[in-house]
This record gives structure tokens, C-alpha cells and sequence, in this order.
């Protein structure tokens, strides 16, 4: 009952976000110079081509009237039509999408594996030089941006090695042709997360050992072991949960940059390139899309976390 | 004795050594031939539109020159033309070309044989509408009053007033492809993705950002058989990433960034080509803006800037200076156009003379490298002669934004880089006074000036025309509202194993020319 009150109100904060995030969007878009008609034929753009393609696009009304509709569509899943290629934007999404995802989940998989890893290795040899070691890799991994090591990572595995292919998603026939193409992108997505799930599972991990359930376990002669993994990771666990949220969305905008580099097909490459040629229409629909991914991704770990810690929705229902 | 095997660690090195390279095997290069004939090329983004009167660019323009045919069409890497579609074609009058298509040649799509009627189709599409509202490349096909269709495969196609330019930029180009009139019909808006056409390639299959497959046409007859069974575009944004596809082999052929070509050089088994081009990248002075509007101030900043500094600063020195509009080689070329050297005592005086001394200028650019690089010593060299320079670089949407409602008045220095067609009258055709508040940028006019664009643009004999253009880039260089930095190179590399051809400007691709070396 408590925790069915704190998904209503979660739904209802994410639904007010969401609305939030579509107005700021609008008025962004509103404020940036350029338009896609002058941007795709440029001195062709005659003001007749000019007007044609601002009726279609519906910006050749009142700003309001823009919103109203905008939020209409939002609210309706009709994301229009693509005014230049006349194709439906939501067929536009859903043909970049799997591409995104499968980059975004690998990414996320190599990220909580490794960095789960790292940090228990870490968390269980605390002070030792293989912990030390860890960490600084750790931080390296976390301030180096990805499109750094995404190029080091083509000019060592791709270019030196010749082991991956550079550009592309793959071939959609063969899964191994789509593994190769997923494994550098997906790593360097992934390195900055793994840095930092790994300081932060050691961080929780050493804290949940030093308190006194755990010393009683020890008293009892349960195995390291057993305790680490039946007792102590599942709480250290809670603020790794707690950041990946964050971490769904973090990866679904720098995936924006890695799809550039190895030129891959996806939400992040339509959404730059739309950028690039103000298609707002596209624009629009593909921020649409990384937000309500984002709201959705915070709002199953606020739900997850309060299934694992009863306190934090009972703490809501509190007012604490 | 029975041989038994026993495992023992040498073995079982032997067995893990041979397990682990078997991932190797199967991730071994990839070349960008294939045995089947492909050949892989990347383009620098993915097409948008295909419809040839609302087409969005030049990578458009040279997947339908692949897939589709032209009345005449340029021969491989000249600008001399042969006929394609047309067994005959004759220019019988200023105002009269008269052609005659071979027979069979069958659109793709079982759309049938192309008759004269496609051709008046497709040309017609470029004609204003009843409402006047025109296509975007309606000015290639401005002369056409109409075409008449006078059997199943002949046709006259009469024009308004004489028009020199139409076989380079209209009969020629992509605004010449015919295409099929039923299946335009029938596809409708699915015409944007879909190309229906009669030439040495199809297009069959377009994944959205990743490739667009171009196959060769089994029914096509015509002269220009294809090479390759396959042609694979792929679109590739970043030119870096581009070049290390080509490292690694996944491309045979792509355009590279003058900056790079020391880099590119390295680049074992790579073959360079490079085209001189007949783009024009230049400094427009905003005339009509004080102080600009003193022509002893930009008369100052001619002799200020260090052109040839740009050239080598900027460019890495990998393209020629210009000293005029039109490139080298098109017609009304200003050969003895005056090269300016710097002069910084002369500048000054005149920023003296001028009373602008101290003054505060903006130079707006593009914010890709070159430019940035260009607006940095401009910035430098001006300061030298007592100007003050601040750089306003731009993404390309606000940039171009300038081009409408009068928004380049504002406007005082700018670094700007137009494309170019082979008939000059297109060049010419954006400092004239009507495009004053539109792409003039410079907002310079000149009634001489207009006068004789339209002159030009409506006699066909060439030895006429050339000598006006010339006079019309004597009178841009009185008004020294223009500062040429140069008409550019295109640089490529490709695989030793491919032969592309490419028209002068380096910018049309001849893909239903590229064949394996």
C-alpha cells in the first residue's frame, strides 16, 4: 500500500518533469538562429519554397498555437512528418532506435559488470597496492571523455590490430558482424561508468563492512565470502541502483558523440544531424524520445530502491 | 602399436593458442573490394531528397546521375559532353534544341520505356506553378517556355530568351534527369527516398544513416556500362573517422580535409587526387555599413591582410591563391586580374585617411578550423594597421540564417564560401544589386554591373560573353568590397585498386564512371 502511494507519486513528478523538459525544449528551439530550408537549398530558398515548407512545418504560426500543438503531438505519439525526406518521423525513431539501445545496453552491461568487479576487488584488499591501482585506473577511466578513448580506441583495436571495424552498425543478417561493430562504441561509452560504479561500490561496500551486522556474522564463523555476496553487496548495491538512473541517461547522451565517431546509426546521429540542419520537427521528436527514456529509467530505480530499502518509501510517506 | 594421443601442456598450449586466434580469423581486415565487385565510398551525409527540382545537394545530385539518365550527359572527368539519353540532340536555334531518344531504354521498377513524354514531364516539373510559387532549382530551367513532344522518342524543347548556361547547369546536370512520369506519379512524396530511373545503376536499398546501395542496372544498354556489380555509399559525418576507415580498409574513396593531406601522405598504398576547384572562398566588406562604407577603409584592409600568409596558415598551403571571381579555365577568367601584397605603411595611411583608425570591426565566419584559423590572422594582420578585429565564428545554421530578411545587414567583415557551376552567370549572379538583402552580403550594386549579367546571360556565343564577365570583376575590384582568398582544392584519397573520375569542380562524382584500376 505504502509503496503502490509512492509509484503515484513518483508517476506524478515524472509526468510534471516531462512536461517541464517538452516546454524548455520549445523555447530553446524557438531561440536558436537558422532555419532548415535556408540551411538545404540556400540561395535556392525563394520566399515562396520559403513559406510552402514554414506552413508544413506549422512554424508560420503563432508561438503558442506551436506549443499547443507540439505538446499535442507529444501527448498523441504523432511525431508528423519529415518535411524534406516526407517520411514519417516515428518510423525515422523507430529505425535509429535498436541501435541506440543495444549501444546503450551494452554499455550499461560492461559498466555495472566491470564496475561492480573493479570495486569489490577494490573493497576487499583495501589499502593494498592492487586497490591503489584500481583506483587510479579508476579515475583515469572517469575523466577521460569519450570521444577521447574512443579514438584511442580506433587507432589501437581497428587501425593497429585490425581486430574491429571502424564505422558502422554491422550487417542486420549477422550477429556476429553487429557484435564487432558494437564492442568498441559500447566500451567507449562504458569506461567513464565503470570508473565510477567502481569508486563508488568500494566506497559502500568498505562502509557496509565496518558496521556491526556484518562483525556479528564474522563472530559466527560465516565465510568471507558469503558474506560479501549473500549480505554486505546486496546493501552496497542501493547507491549503485541509486546513480544508474542517471547513468541510463548519461549514456543515451554521449551516445550522441560515440555514434558520430564510429558513425553509427542512431538516435544520437539523427538527433545531430537534425540539429545541424534545423529539422526541428526531428529534433524535437528525438529529445522527446531521450526524455521520457530518462524520466522512465529514474523512475523504475526510485521504485527498485524502495523495494530494496522500505525506508525510503516510507520516508516519502513522512515527509522526511 | 595404436599412435594414442595423450594431452599433455604442450598440447594444450597448442589447443588454446589455436582457440584464441580463431576470433582473429574471423575479425580479419575487411578490404573495401570485395570479390563480387563492390566498391564502398564514402559520402559526408546521407541524402535527404532525391526529387531533382526540390534535390537538397550534390551528393543527390551524383546518386541520380548514376541511376538515372540525362538527354546529354559530361564525359568522365571533363566538361565536354556526349549524348546519353538522346541518340541525337541539336541546339537548331538560340531558342530551339531539338533530340531524339534511343530506343528501349527501360526505366527501373517495370515503369516501362522512356518516351518523349518523360522528357517534357520532367523538364515541365521546373516550371512555376499556377500560383507562382517555383521549385528550389527552378532558376536551371528559367528559359524553358515548354517542350514538345513530336513522335514516341522525339521532342523540341523551346526557350523564352537564349540561355548559354543550359546545357552545363540544366540539360547536363542533375536538373536534366528524367525521370519516369508514371512512376513519379505513382510514388508521390515517396519520391524524396525513391529513385526511378533508366541509367547504369539502381538504387536498392536506402538504410537510413548507415548506406545506400546502388546496384548495377541490368537492363541498361547505353554506352556507360557499369563497373562494379554494387556500389555501397556511406554516409560518414567526421572526416577524421572517414580517414581512419580508410586505414583500416572499410572505404576505397573518400574526400579528405586539405589540413590532412600531410597526414594522408603517410598512409601506405593510399593514392591522393586532388582538384584544383572553381569554388570562391572570399572577405566580403559590408559597403553600406560604417566605417566599411569608406572605400579608402577597404581599400586599407585589402593591402592590411596577408592573403598569402591565409594560404599557408589556414590551408597548410595545400590550395592556390585567387585574385578574382571567376576560377582559372572558366570562361571570362580575369587573367590579368591585380594580385594585392601586402603593404602595411599604405594600409595605414589610408586607415588614416580614412578617420577609422582605432576602429572596431566584426569578422563573421563558419566555426570549422580554416575559418577560425583564416579570422585569427586577419584579426592578427589587421591590428598591424591599427584595426581592431573580434571574430564572430558561427555554427552553419546561424551563418546562413544571414541570407534572409535583410539580416546580413549587421553583417561587416565576413569569410565567405559559395559553390560554383561552370557557366560563370552563376557565380556572377550573387553581386548584383536584387540579391542585396538576400546572399549579396557585401551589399554592393552596381547598375553596370546588373546590366551586364543579364546581357550575358542571354547571348550563347561565348567569345561575347567572356569579355563581359571580365568587366563585371574589374568593377568588383574597384569597389574592393571583395578580398579573393581562393577557389579551393578538393582532395581525395582512394584505394590503387580504383580509378574515380570526377568533374573539374571536384564536387559532381562521376559514380557511373569509377572502375576498378
Amino acid at each position: 500500500m505504502m509503496l503502490g502511494r509512492y509509484v503515484v507519486q513518483r508517476l506524478v513528478a515524472a509526468a510534471l518533469t516531462l512536461l517541464g523538459a517538452l516546454v524548455l525544449l520549445f523555447v530553446v528551439i524557438k531561440l536558436v538562429p537558422g532555419d532548415l530550408i535556408t540551411i538545404m537549398f540556400g540561395p535556392r530558398a525563394t520566399p515562396a519554397l520559403r513559406a510552402d515548407y514554414a506552413a508544413r512545418m506549422g512554424t508560420d504560426q503563432p508561438v503558442w498555437v506551436q506549443l499547443w500543438m507540439f505538446l499535442r503531438r507529444a501527448v498523441t505519439g504523432d511525431l508528423g512528418t519529415d518535411v524534406i525526406s516526407h517520411r514519417p518521423i516515428g518510423t525515422m525513431l523507430a529505425e535509429a532506435l535498436p541501435n541506440t539501445l543495444q549501444l546503450a545496453g551494452m554499455g550499461l552491461l560492461l559498466a555495472v559488470g566491470f564496475g561492480l568487479l573493479l570495486g569489490v576487488v577494490a573493497a576487499l584488499r583495501p589499502g593494498t597496492r592492487l586497490d591503489t591501482i584500481l583506483g587510479v585506473a579508476s579515475v583515469a577511466f572517469i575523466t577521460t571523455p569519450s570521444f577521447v578513448v574512443s579514438i584511442f580506441l580506433l587507432l589501437i583495436f581497428a587501425i593497429a590490430l585490425n581486430w574491429f571495424p571502424v564505422t558502422g552498425a554491422g550487417d542486420p543478417a549477422s550477429l556476429v558482424d553487429r557484435v564487432l561493430h558494437l564492442v568498441l562504441p559500447s566500451v567507449a561509452l562504458a569506461i567513464g561508468w565503470i570508473g565510477y560504479l567502481a569508486r563508488l561500490v568500494r566506497a559502500a561496500l568498505l562502509e557496509v563492512m565496518a558496521e556491526a551486522h556484518v562483525r556479528m556474522l564474522r563472530a559466527y564463523g560465516v565465510p568471507e565470502r558469503r558474506i560479501v555476496g549473500r549480505y554486505a553487496l546486496r546493501l552496497a548495491l542501493i547507491p549503485m541502483i541509486a546513480v544508474m538512473g542517471i547513468g541510463v541517461g548519461d549514456m543515451i547522451s554521449n551516445a550522441v558523440f560515440v555514434e558520430i565517431i564510429f558513425s553509427r546509426p542512431g538516435i544520437g546521429s539523427l538527433i545531430y544531424n537534425a540539429i545541424e540542419d534545423r529539422n526541428f520537427p526531428v529534433v524535437q521528436a528525438g529529445i522527446l524520445f531521450t526524455v521520457v527514456v530518462y524520466v522512465m529509467a529514474n523512475l523504475a530505480v526510485e521504485v527498485v530502491n524502495a523495494l530494496l530499502d522500505p525506508r525510503i518509501a516510507r520516508s516519502l510517506q513522512e515527509g522526511v | 602399436m595404436p599412435h594414442i594421443n595423450t594431452l599433455n601442456r604442450r598440447t594444450l598450449l597448442q589447443m588454446i593458442s589455436a582457440a584464441a586466434s580463431l576470433p582473429l580469423i574471423a575479425m580479419a581486415p575487411r578490404v573495401a573490394f570485395a570479390a563480387t565487385g563492390q566498391v564502398v565510398i564514402r559520402i559526408a551525409q546521407d541524402i535527404t531528397s532525391m526529387d531533382p527540382p526540390n534535390r537538397t545537394g550534390t551528393i543527390e545530385d551524383n546518386v541520380l546521375q548514376a541511376c538515372c539518365q540525362t538527354l546529354a550527359r559530361f564525359n568522365p572527368n571533363t566538361l565536354d559532353y556526349s549524348p546519353d539519353a538522346a541518340k541525337v540532340i541539336t541546339q537548331v536555334s538560340d531558342t530551339e534544341i531539338t533530340f531524339e531518344l534511343n530506343p528501349g531504354q527501360m526505366f527501373s521498377g517495370g515503369y516501362g520505356e522512356m518516351t518523349a513524354e518523360d522528357v517534357k514531364f520532367s523538364f515541365e516539373r521546373f516550371l512555376p506553378a499556377a500560383d507562382g510559387t517555383k521549385v528550389a532549382y527552378a532558376d536551371d530551367w528559367k528559359a524553358l517556355d515548354h517542350v514538345e513532344v513530336t513522335g514516341t522518342y522525339t521532342g523540341r524543347i523551346l526557350l523564352k530568351n537564349p540561355a548559354p548556361a543550359l546545357w552545363l547547369i540544366g540539360i547536363c546536370d542533375g536538373s536534366g534527369t528524367i525521370l519516369s512520369k508514371k512512376a513519379t506519379e505513382a510514388l508521390g512524396e515517396k519520391l524524396a527516398t525513391t529513385v526511378i530511373g533508366s541509367g547504369p545503376y539502381m538504387m536498392t536499398n536506402w538504410t537510413p544513416n548507415e548506406s545506400i546501395t546502388l546496384t548495377a542496372n541490368p537492363d541498361y544498354k547505353g554506352a556507360d556500362a557499369p563497373a562494379f556489380t554494387e556500389i555501397l555509399l556511406k554516409p560518414i559525418t567526421e572526416f577524421r573517422t572517414a580517414l581512419l576507415a580508410f586505414e583500416a580498409g572499410e572505404i576505397a574513396f573518400c574526400e579528405i580535409d586539405p589540413t590532412a593531406k600531410p597526414e594522408v601522405e603517410k598512409i601506405k598504398g593510399a593514392v591522393m587526387l586532388q582538384k584544383d576547384s572553381i569554388d570562391y572562398t572570399w572577405i566580403g566588406l559590408n559597403t553600406a555599413k560604417a566605417p566599411l562604407d569608406n572605400i579608402k577603409l577597404r581599400q586599407a584592409i585589402r593591402l592590411g591582410v596577408d592573403m598569402d600568409m591565409i594560404i599557408q596558415g589556414a590551408y597548410a598551403g595545400t590550395v592556390g591563391r585567387a585574385k578574382t571571381l571567376l576560377a582559372p579555365g572558366l570562361l571570362g577568367h580575369w587573367d590579368a586580374a591585380p594580385v594585392y601584397a601586402r603593404d602595411v605603411a599604405q594600409a595605414t595611411a589610408l586607415v588614416a585617411e580614412a578617420g577609422a583608425a582605432g576602429a572596431t570591426l566584426t569578422f563573421t565566419c563558419l566555426n570549422d578550423s580554416i575559418s577560425q584559423a583564416t579570422a585569427a590572422i586577419v584579426q592578427a594582420n589587421l591590428a598591424e594597421i591599427g584595426l581592431t578585429v573580434t571574430i564572430n565564428a558561427l555554427d552553419g545554421g546561424a551563418y546562413w540564417s544571414m541570407g534572409e530578411a535583410d539580416k546580413s545587414a549587421d553583417l561587416e567583415m565576413t569569410l565567405i564560401t559559395y559553390s560554383s557551376k561552370f557557366d560563370p552567370g552563376f557565380q556572377t549572379q550573387w553581386f548584383t544589386g536584387d540579391q542585396v538583402g538576400l546572399w549579396n552580403w557585401q551589399r554592393w550594386s552596381n547598375p553596370e554591373f546588373d546590366a551586364l549579367q543579364i546581357k550575358a546571360g542571354s547571348i550563347i556565343d561565348p567569345a561575347a560573353r567572356a569579355p563581359m564577365y571580365v568587366r563585371m570583376q574589374e568593377l568588383l575590384d574597384q569597389s574592393a568590397s571583395c578580398l579573393w582568398v581562393t577557389h579551393g582544392a578538393k582532395i581525395f584519397v582512394h584505394a590503387p585498386t580504383l580509378i574515380p573520375a570526377l568533374l573539374p569542380n571536384g564536387s559532381n562524382w562521376q559514380l557511373r564512371f569509377f572502375k576498378p584500376a
